[in-house]
């Protein structure tokens, strides 16, 4: 049979190809007639084979039991000897083939049990070849025959029945019968597909049958991975709330191999509480409880491990530390000295007005107080975390120079201040005790302004990180009901970003009142609810959803048209960012609300319930309402359009069809769409710049509508956000001499610049972590907050409340690999990185990095890289290289003594 | 009386008893001790916000052993400023332009008048002269030229527009007054228009014009008389005029406005044309052989300007095509002029002071620079920063006390000359002759950037690209250097 195949093949593969053209033709047809004919008159072992079958097949029908049961052995025989290339049916099959209506209706006739059943096994298996679409006369037939080992008639037809059996299944739901049968052919299957490294299609099939919790005892040491990757994987094109059951699969099998990391990823990726403590409980390695903690710490979720969770108070304290999230100033700093980017930049080392060609501003002989702002934010951003700069911190020895720390804060215009002194917060970023002596002084000041900027710098340092002693509420609560709103204003921010996803009661019980009362300025309120929007985000709280709907119903028309308002709805939809369905129950409320607010609160919540989740459903709903042309004064399209991208964002292939889908609005939709396409556009590529985003963002950062400009130029530096991108800088750097004679433009090119070079390249926005695989409900909610701020640019970046631009502080993390050893101290090892490749699925050990580069932790992470420890001297705790990781030695190891 | 730990920035203070028969304030004082953090300024985080001062211990539960976190710092508060700075956005609308771009305004072209707007962008760029046009305000005197006084008063007019300005400045006025002292520039083409003319004609006689009528702000009342056109570009040259065949020497002195750096076949560099210019031939009747003769004329430069002139000769005659040619020849010259080398024996020894002090100030602002770089170690590094740029500040003093020409000018209070000179302005010209093409001024800016006024447009340059208007080719020429000097504070 063997040298039959290459030709055979060799047919197939003229088949496939369209008929050459001219002459040459010609000869080719004579070929294949050739060829066909040789297929007619088969070899000598073909046609010996075919009598063979044909005589079998004849037999079958004999009357004599007897000679029935040895013909139907023979032709199971055959069947199963018989191998076959990928391309073509075994040859049996296809002797067969011509009798399979004769067996079909032989067997309507027989009478012999045992026979009958035999015959029903290779009819089923025949059938895979002959059976019309949706007969499933495959499984119909297996159904009837005997329970034999059914890998025995090949992989081929093992995929066949269990693809029929989902399709069976759907059917039995549907008319409500009995699937009893079915579901003892899966448990067949199952632990078929499972040894035979198909554990998608054992999933899938699990998956189709509505069992996936079969799956658990079948899987092993050796393919739980491979399962896992699977599984959480695919969780995400799964409809609520079927994803859950399939992360809880997951984390089931993670547990039970003891890979308590992942199981805490899932654990968080699902929200359930419960689940995290029990991997406390059930962890007992320190080392890996430690690594536990960092995960949690990225997460942003503060635990209480209570007696249980740890074996010692010694170590409780040790743990509970890595919990606040404390280390992370030093493990930042760690990556900066050994990059060596600790040198403070100046917002001049940003612009490199060096660079621009021809015509650009000659410097203004005269302060102006906007772009000297710009320089405030600039530097902020860009010398985040790192404790010092060459603007805000110099120290006093230096005054006499006429260029101490106040003076720059002088060189601010009012509500600027506010501004500047908060930048302090952000150059001292998560580190309390470095911080918050450089901001106390502030705290003196006789201005207001200075005072506000100070209280939200102290919310700043503290923002993502907790301190034991706690002292962000200590210095804030006094503040909150002060009687000048802008100190007001910025105790409430500086609340809502230190506390930010921490759900604290204090904070709730000190910002409700505020929050409904209606002497209050509408603009103080909007930004108490906001920060219990961030405090309580995810938590679907009753009393704060309760006290921000009573003040949306008792304020009045005027107030509600203010722009500030809208932070209203935003605090009301954060508190359910992420819960889909359980934004239910307030829905119908915001649908009672004045008409002002009504429709921009219902889409606001929409958009945050559903951020994340990728449904389709809810992008195709918010597109629709972009589909309108409406009156002016409408404004529910904006939050609309952010909604596509924030629900879109959640996987890649909904993520490519929003930006396709966003391109179209542009094309077609109105003003105050056009507006916000580029934030969304922004929010789907956040410190990722693609290519492709990056050049619809350039085009429209040259747009006629000065605010579209505006959003573009902004979400420029938001997709280049901490990257360094050198295209997006060279443009912002254009885009700076084109509109040096607007300053409110300038401003955002400015904000932009000092986004891109955020923390000087070390940092990323990104509200996902762990290779894509959790988002950071913190982080999101910080952006959505931003994004709204940006939606109105006018009145909110360009008038007086600019420090909107620190919520972006909740979502800023740094994008690095620092390995640990089991003290916590940093250890240098090699380490590859490269461009991530998407392995779920594949069979064997598929390299998971392409072009890759070595080096030595720590190390920066782009987005779309991973790493992988290029030694096997030490084994990572974590299978996520992200972040800290603790290596333990590999006790396997044993040094190679050529490289000794 | 419990013992607890007190934790301040990246210090902890261990063992702190609390004696909770007294007030809180008692225990911030001892923390005073340990910090030296004033108790007002002391915040102490316990349950429930911070420990107030006449708190009660009791109801705060401070535990055996507990970690007290304290804040606050001994810092000075920040005051603002005194006098806060002028925002563009508090500005005037109409001045807010301007200040915002850095440069001042352009100058409309009204007809081949380039010439004259790269005279006045350059003449501009002078903050003294801006000044002194500024407070000009002498009314028409007897015997003196009507006309005088009324292009003063049309200077002034022009740069005060020009100061405040976002738009180009169309100098109507300032043409016709111009044109009314000076007729050769009304003169007309066939068609009507204004003939292009010498910008450095237009240069000198308007200098002229300005040195007749400025006086110097009158600081004390001696100096009223000092005409401040002089006092700024005047150039004191002593020249020794020998005559080749009777060996006589005679000398004398007079003052110009601008160098001329001639520009013949070896001339490549300012320098070098510099050189020449001072240097010259001439016939002169000799008084001891009676009849004319070949003298040899040198001449040094016997006291220095702030501002320094300098022409590049690069218009001839040509008699046979009966029209001003131009020398395409490529004449370098530096961002930074020394002239030392013109100076006479007299003005050497002078300079020699103040050029040595300026050279200690820029060596040591050099050997700041060094020691910051090594100093990475913070305050340190800082401290001893201070020490050792004291310690050459009293080494600079006692140098310039020592020395014995400089220790008379020492209790000069004016800053002095030092014979460096740095290029602030560049008038060129484009094209083949002197009738034709087009002239462009360059200038430098307060904030060190330059700016080229192209008529009514101001253009922001590089630098390097100032140096590149030497000439040899087709692309802007110098024409007029404006230098200005590099002036050393006497200790």
């Amino acid at each position: 049979m063997a040298p039959e195949h290459p030709k055979e093949s060799h047919q197939m593969d003229h088949d496939a190809q369209p008929p050459p053209p001219s002459s040459k033709s010609v000869v080719k047809d004579a070929k294949k007639k050739k060829d066909e004919k040789k297929d007619e008159d088969l070899s000598e072992e073909d046609q010996a084979l075919k009598q063979q079958l044909e005589l079998y097949v004849e037999r079958v029908q004999d009357v004599d039991p007897a000679i029935q049961k040895v013909a139907l052995e023979a032709m199971r025989e055959e069947i199963r000897t018989a191998t076959s290339s990928m391309t073509s049916v075994p040859k049996p099959l296809k002797f067969l083939r011509p009798h399979y209506g004769a067996l079909k209706s032989y067997y309507e006739k027989m009478v012999n049990a045992e026979l009958k059943r035999y015959l029903a096994d290779v009819i089923s298996v025949l059938a895979l070849t002959m059976s019309e679409d949706g007969d499933r006369e495959s499984l119909c037939f297996r159904l009837q025959g005997s329970v034999g080992d059914i890998g025995s008639w090949g992989h081929e037809y093992v995929r066949n029945l269990a693809g029929e059996i989902g399709n069976e299944f759907q059917q039995r739901q549907i008319e409500e019968q009995p699937v009893d049968d079915l579901m003892d052919l899966v448990k067949q299957i199952v632990p078929f597909h499972v040894k035979h490294n198909a554990e998608p299609e054992a999933v899938d099939l699990l998956m189709e049958v509505e069992s996936l919790d079969l799956l658990v005892e079948h899987i092993d040491k050796g393919n739980y991975k491979r399962t896992c990757s699977y599984l959480t994987s695919f969780a995400s094109y799964v409809p609520e709330p079927d994803d859950t059951l399939v992360l809880d699969i997951a984390y089931q099998l993670y547990c039970k191999f003891e890979k308590y990391p992942d199981a805490l990823r899932v654990a968080l990726r699902m929200d359930n509480t419960q689940y995290v403590k029990s991997i406390f409980a059930a962890c007992k390695d320190f080392s890996e409880k430690q690594q536990l903690c960092y995960i949690l710490a990225r997460q942003g979720i503060s635990l209480d491990l209570d007696g249980e969770l740890a074996d010692s108070n010694e170590q409780r304290d040790i743990l509970q530390e890595l919990i606040s999230n404390s280390k992370l100033s030093e493990g930042y700093l760690t990556l900066a000295r050994d990059l060596d980017v600790m040198e403070p930049k100046t917002p001049d080392d940003i612009y490199k007005a060096h660079l621009i060609d021809g015509r650009a501003s000659a410097g203004a002989s005269v302060d102006s107080a906007r772009q000297n702002l710009a320089a405030t934010f600039v530097n902020a951003f860009v010398n985040a975390g790192f404790g010092q700069d060459k603007l805000m911190t110099v120290p006093s020895t230096e005054s006499l120079t006429g260029s101490s720390s106040g003076s720059w804060l002088f060189k601010n215009k009012e509500h600027g201040k506010a501004s500047a002194a908060a930048s302090l917060g952000l150059i001292a970023l998560w580190d309390v005790d470095g911080g918050l002596p450089l901001v106390d002084k502030y705290l003196y000041s006789n201005d207001n302004h200075v005072i506000a900027g100070a209280l939200l710098a102290v919310g700043i340092v503290n923002c993502g990180v907790h301190n034991e002693c706690d002292p962000a509420y200590a210095l804030l609560c006094e503040s909150v009901n002060k009687e000048d709103p802008t100190t007001r204003i910025g105790a409430i921010m500086g609340l809502g970003l230190a506390y930010a996803g921490s759900q604290r009661e204090e904070v709730l019980k000190l910002l409700t009142p505020i929050v409904h009362d209606f002497k209050v300025g509408i603009e103080v309120a909007g930004f108490a609810a906001l920060s219990l929007g961030l405090v309580y985000v995810g938590s679907c709280n009753e009393d704060v959803a309760q006290s921000i709907i009573l003040a949306l119903m008792d304020r009045s028309e005027a107030e509600l048209g203010e722009p500030l308002a809208h932070f209203l709805c935003l605090g009301l939809g954060l508190l359910y960012l992420g819960k889909q369905d359980a934004v239910d129950a307030t829905m119908e409320v915001a649908k009672t609300l004045h008409e002002k607010i009504s429709k921009f609160c219902q889409v606001t919540l929409d958009s945050c319930a559903y951020a994340g989740t990728g449904n389709v459903l809810k992008v195709q709903a918010f597109l629709s309402l972009c589909g309108d042309h409406l009156e002016k004064g409408d404004s529910h399209q904006a939050p609309a359009v952010l909604g596509i991208a924030l629900v879109a964002m959640a996987e890649e292939l909904g993520l490519d069809m929003a930006i396709r889908s966003l391109e179209h609005l542009l094309q077609y939709g109105e003003q105050n769409i056009r507006r916000a396409v580029p934030l969304a556009l922004g929010i789907l590529s956040i410190s990722n710049p693609k290519i492709s985003v990056m050049d619809t963002l350039s085009r429209l950062s040259h747009d006629t509508d000065s605010e579209v400009a505006m959003a573009a130029t902004v979400s420029l530096g938001i997709i280049g956000a901490g990257t360094n991108n050198a295209r997006i800088a060279g443009m912002l750097r254009n885009l700076s001499s084109y509109y040096y004679k607007d300053p409110s433009l300038l401003f955002c090119v400015r904000i932009a610049q000092g986004l891109v070079h955020m923390g000087k390249g070390l940092l990323t926005l990104n509200p996902y972590h762990s290779d894509r695989f959790m988002l950071s409900n913190v982080a999101l909610a910080g952006l959505i907050s931003f994004l709204h701020g940006s939606l109105d640019m006018k009145s909110i970046i360009l008038g007086k409340y600019h420090y909107v631009l620190y919520f972006l502080v909740l979502a800023i993390q740094p994008r690095m690999l620092i390995t640990l050893d089991e003290n916590l101290k940093p250890l240098s090892v090699p380490v590859r990185v490269g461009q991530a490749v998407d392995v779920v699925g594949q069979a064997g050990r598929p390299k998971t990095i392409t072009g890759f580069q070595t080096h030595t932790t720590p190390v920066l992470l782009a987005t779309g890289d991973r790493a992988e420890l290029a030694t096997e001297k030490y084994i990572p705790l974590s299978s996520v290289l992200e972040g800290f990781v603790i290596l333990k030695l590999n006790p396997d190891y044993q040094q190679d003594h050529l490289s000794s | 009386m419990p013992t607890v730990s007190v934790k301040w920035q990246k210090q902890v203070f261990t063992g702190v008893e609390i004696d909770t028969e007294q007030v809180p304030y008692v225990f911030k004082c001892q923390l005073y001790d340990l910090t030296g953090v004033p108790p007002e300024r002391q915040k102490i985080t316990v349950k429930g916000g911070l420990l107030k001062d006449d708190g009660d211990w009791e109801n705060l539960g401070v535990k055996e052993g507990q970690r007290l976190m304290l804040m606050g710092t001994a810092d000075e508060i920040p005051k603002a400023p005194e006098k806060g700075p002028v925002f563009i956005e508090d500005l005037p609308e109409d001045e807010q332009g301007t200040a915002a771009l850095g440069h001042t305004a352009g100058l409309v072209n009204l007809g081949n008048t380039c010439y004259m707007n790269s005279t006045v962008q350059c003449l501009h760029s002078v903050p003294e002269l801006r000044l002194a046009l500024k407070e000009y305000s002498a009314a028409v005197g007897t015997g003196i030229d009507p006309l005088l006084h009324s292009l003063t008063a049309a200077t002034r007019d022009l740069f005060g527009e020009l100061d405040k300005s976002l738009r180009p400045v169309a100098p109507i006025h300032f043409l016709t007054v111009l044109q009314k002292k000076y007729p050769q520039f009304a003169q007309q083409t066939n068609h009507g228009l204004y003939m292009q003319q010498d910008a450095e004609e237009c240069w000198t006689q308007l200098l002229y014009v300005l040195s007749q009528r400025l006086q110097s702000v009158p600081q004390d009342e001696e100096e009223v008389t000092n005409p401040v056109v002089e006092h700024l570009f005047g150039i004191e040259l002593k020249s020794f005029i020998k005559c080749a065949e009777s060996a006589e020497e005679s000398s004398e002195s007079e003052t110009v406005y601008t160098l001329k750096c001639h520009i013949s076949s070896e001339v490549n560099h300012l320098h070098e044309g510099l050189k020449q210019g001072l240097k010259s031939e001439l016939e002169k009747t000799s008084p001891i052989l009676g009849h004319s003769t070949l003298h040899v004329k040198e001449s040094h430069i016997n006291k220095l300007p702030p501002y320094l002139t300098v022409q590049f000769v690069c218009f001839f005659w040509k008699r046979e095509s009966n029209q001003k040619a131009k020398i395409l020849r490529k004449v370098g010259y530096p961002l930074v002029l020394d002239v030392f080398d013109f100076c006479t024996e007299e003005l050497r020894a002078k300079l020699k002071g103040p050029r040595k002090v300026y050279q200690e100030t820029e060596d040591a602002k050099v050997g700041l620079k060094k020691k910051e770089k090594e100093g990475a170690e913070g305050v340190k590094a800082l401290q001893n920063l201070g020490t050792s740029t004291s310690d050459e500040n009293v080494e600079m003093v006692d140098d310039a006390g020592q020395h014995p020409s400089s220790s008379e000018k020492v209790c000069a209070p004016e800053p002095e000359v030092t014979g460096i000179y740095d290029l602030v302005a560049v008038l060129t010209h484009k094209g083949r002759s002197a009738d034709s093409g087009h002239y462009v001024a360059w200038v430098k800016q307060d904030s060190g950037k330059w700016i080229e006024f192209d008529d009514e447009q101001p253009i922001l340059q590089k630098e390097e690209d100032i140096t590149r208007l030497s000439g040899g080719g087709d692309w802007h020429m110098a024409y007029i250097c404006l230098y200005k000097a590099r002036v050393a504070l006497p200790h």
